[in-house]
């Protein structure tokens, strides 16, 4: 038998169906650019996986006022132009709001979703996505306002204030050495990455701030497997805490470097790098008697621990990826739900006020929340027009006697109400 | 011989005639055809999503041209060329957005169109440095050489120090109204279309007329045997070092033109997988220009097709797209494997054969 003869009119069948279901379609629509096979997918896929169930959640609860929602999603490898094309693609379908992943799409996306005033709500916390208004920097330049883009969560430089913070509060005043002399600290990020170098502006400040002395930054690769040289290079400054910026293998890596070494700081890690897989590849350097203390930023609760929804997360990812067991997910996943419901939510609102449109969502929706409350252990969301910092602190956890465990949720608005209002938005 | 093979009947009868731009009144028909499809029929029928598809398809030809002139013209193989196009993109946005342009420069929307000039020149000379080593090595070693280029400017230069210029990270962003031609503002995927469609007409008419030049014969001369060509005379340092600028250029033009198509940058836009990609875009297109072209087309194209025939497979199989996006990957190899295995001279044989048969039918030998 010819299998041409069979393939070329099926393929034609599948495409011809494909866009008329495309053109007929009638409900809301809603997209999604991931990562899943990328250089960020180790974490893009728990993070995309955790998304598409939570719109499942989302339609079982009533979707929009009793309108379904079909999420539609794609992978874009973590390829910039790619990422344009998805783009243009779900906005040919007519999606209302776009769910985004990282720095590289968001980033690349941002003008031109500001541009077609298209709600792009990723998981790229960077401190300057949170002015919807035009604004000028402390050094006097001149940025663009950035009203499309949005988060549920903390942005990496209240994640790094507030994980300052909370080693200062808590941790600090139990050193032999406190009172007697400054507290001392390192940063070890990858320099040349917009992820990991963001809110570098914000600890040097807050360090300041809080009074620490600062040693020199080491550059670390995100794919970094050994960190020794500049462990060594750490040694003769002696950092009493390291502040790490880069992903959960590289931060792993540093991590068991430094307890290999003998470098005896304690650590505190940005969201990105601060998930279930760290205290399995940082083996003893954060299980063994003589473990490192390791801190972190976690915007959201860990997949199953403990609070409010995360019943709804953990139940709908064993009915929709029951191959995937719970011991195998991350945190990702309820990242993916924060996002999800604060977008549910403001779709709900912008429906209600009849202007179910990407302005709608923004003004009539968003911009109208004031301490919502999604759950997970994520902080309360409020937007303004003129603010788009979700929350005014961050829930930050340690890794203590194999399990995650709450340290404190740190408001930087309640302790510092004059800097948070005027000084550190968008940077 | 001809370039082209002439319908039945037509001959030649002087070289100049040989070489032609447009040979018989048919070709050149043909190709007021094409133009006018481009230029008038594209932007009238495809949509927003297709336009910039076509967008995409144009900044790919843009920059596999110039792996094609090194690679296809000259034998200077290359995994480096998304160093060349991060040159160009960042060159065009330091001088829009940090250059004191004079007001009248800026009043008459020239500063765009002049840093697309500039960033073909910086890139040009970016590529020669790189190039240098081919007057000592070539093959295998000339790969590595050429890795250097991406690792050294795109890692280390640009994300080490130009890209902080931009004040928003590591990102770049042109705010709307930066990128003018004229008095017309480039803030629509059409409007970005033409921008494109125009530089690759002049990219390619350029291309064109070089490679029929004595230049573009001394490259093919030494891709085909270096030593044959120096002993008849020609200095293959100066042709490796001059087909380095030129494909450096061509990298310029299309770094620029991506500015205008995203109004943003930063250095994960020209990773190391670009310079890759380019250079399977022309394995799958084949020998010359049109090689360049079709394997653009075809890269971008079919990928875009491929996902249209997932999106309603979903309806009925949701986790078609987690298992799809594993194929689409496992796509761009395969697809280079089976080109190289079932068609290794590439889309733009098959695109010859088939132009050939009508240019002798009925009467085919």
């Amino acid at each position: 038998m010819n299998v041409k003869k069979i393939l070329i009119p099926v393929l034609a069948f599948v495409f011809l169906f494909g866009l008329s279901s495309m053109a007929l379609a009638k409900t809301i629509k809603v997209g999604g650019i991931m990562d899943t096979t990328g250089a960020t997918s180790d974490v893009g896929k728990d993070y995309a996986i955790g998304m598409a169930e939570a719109f499942h959640y989302i339609n079982d609860m009533g979707g929009i006022n009793g309108k379904k929602i079909k999420y539609i999603w794609f992978d874009y490898g973590y390829r910039i132009p790619e990422a344009l094309t998805k783009y243009k693609l779900l906005k040919r379908m007519g999606v209302l709001a776009i769910m985004g992943w990282g720095t590289g799409d968001t980033e690349a996306l941002s003008p031109t979703v500001n541009k077609d005033k298209m709600p792009y709500v990723s998981a790229s916390y960077s401190a300057h996505l949170t002015r919807p208004v035009d604004w000028v920097g402390r050094d006097g330049k001149k940025h663009g306002g950035t009203g499309y883009n949005l988060f549920f969560s903390s942005d990496y430089s209240t994640n790094a204030r507030s994980c300052l913070t909370a080693w200062f509060d808590k941790k600090w005043p139990k050193h032999p050495d406190y009172g007697k002399r400054k507290p001392r600290l390192a940063c070890s990020y990858m320099f040349p990455s917009p992820y990991a170098s963001a809110p570098i502006a914000a600890i040097k400040d807050h360090a300041k701030l809080l009074g620490f002395d600062v040693g020199p930054d080491q550059d670390v690769s995100l794919f970094a497997l050994d960190t020794k040289s500049q462990i060594m290079a750490l040694q003769k400054f002696k950092p009493d805490v390291i502040w790490h910026g880069n992903t959960t293998m590289s931060v792993s890596a540093t991590i068991r470097d430094c307890y290999a070494l003998g470098l005896r700081a304690d650590h505190i890690v940005n969201n990105w790098g601060y998930d279930e897989n760290l205290p399995r590849l940082a083996g003893a350097a954060m299980n063994a008697a003589d473990a490192l203390l390791v801190m972190g930023a976690t915007p959201i609760k860990f997949f199953g621990q403990p609070s409010d929804n995360m019943d709804n997360v953990v139940e709908y990812a064993k009915k929709y990826n029951p191959g995937i067991p719970a011991s195998k997910r991350l945190n990702r996943t309820p990242q993916a739900w924060g996002d999800a419901l604060a977008v549910w939510e403001a779709m709900k609102r912008a429906d209600k006020a009849g202007d179910l449109t990407g302005p709608g969502i923004m003004k009539k929706g968003f911009e109208t929340m004031r301490n919502f409350h999604i759950g997970l252990g994520a902080g309360d969301l409020t937007y303004t027009p003129t603010d788009h910092r979700a929350t005014t602190g961050c829930l930050v956890q340690e890794y203590k006697n194999g399990k995650f465990q709450e340290v404190e949720f740190v408001d930087l608005k309640a302790r510092w109400p004059k800097q948070w209002a005027s000084e550190w938005h968008g940077w | 011989m001809s370039r082209v093979w002439l319908p039945c009947g037509d001959y030649h009868q002087r070289y100049a005639e040989d070489q032609g731009w447009w040979q018989t009144n048919v070709i050149k028909g043909k190709m007021i055809l094409l133009l006018l499809i481009v230029f008038v029929v594209f932007p009238l029928v495809l949509d927003e999503y297709w336009i910039g598809v076509a967008n995409m398809v144009g900044y790919t030809i843009l920059g596999a041209l110039g792996v094609q002139l090194l690679i296809g013209y000259a034998g200077l193989i290359t995994l480096g060329h998304a160093a060349f196009i991060a040159v160009g993109a960042y060159t065009s946005t330091l001088l829009i957005l940090k250059f004191p342009w004079p007001q009248l420069i800026l009043d008459w929307g020239l500063a765009f169109p002049i840093s697309i000039l500039v960033a073909a020149i910086v890139a040009g000379l970016w590529s020669v440095l790189f190039g240098l080593p081919s007057a000592r090595v070539k093959g295998f070693y000339l790969i590595l050489t050429t890795m250097a280029a991406q690792f050294i400017t795109v890692d280390f230069i640009l994300t080490q120090y130009v890209s902080k210029i931009g004040g928003r990270g590591q990102a770049f962003s042109l705010p709307p109204g930066t990128i003018k031609i004229g008095p017309w503002v480039i803030d629509t995927d059409l409007k970005v279309y033409f921008v494109m469609i125009t530089l690759l007409a002049l990219t390619v008419m350029i291309m064109a007329n070089l490679l029929r030049s004595r230049v573009g014969r001394a490259w093919i001369a030494i891709r085909d045997n270096d030593i044959a060509a120096e002993t008849l005379g020609i200095n293959i340092i100066w042709y490796k070092l001059l087909n380095f600028f030129v494909a450096g250029f061509i990298g310029g033009i299309a770094g620029a033109f991506w500015v205008s198509n995203c109004a943003a940058l930063s250095p994960e836009h020209f990773s190391w997988f670009l310079s890759l990609w380019l250079v399977g875009v022309i394995l799958i297109g084949g020998a010359g220009i049109e090689g360049a072209i079709f394997g653009s087309i075809f890269m971008v194209v079919v990928m875009e097709l491929l996902q249209m025939v997932a999106i309603p497979l979903s309806e009925y199989w949701p986790k078609i797209m987690f298992s799809f996006a594993f194929v689409k990957e496992m796509a761009f190899g395969l697809a280079i494997c089976a080109f190289l295995i079932y068609e290794p001279r590439g889309l733009s044989y098959r695109w010859w054969q088939v132009k050939n048969y009508f240019n002798l039918w009925p009467f085919s030998y």
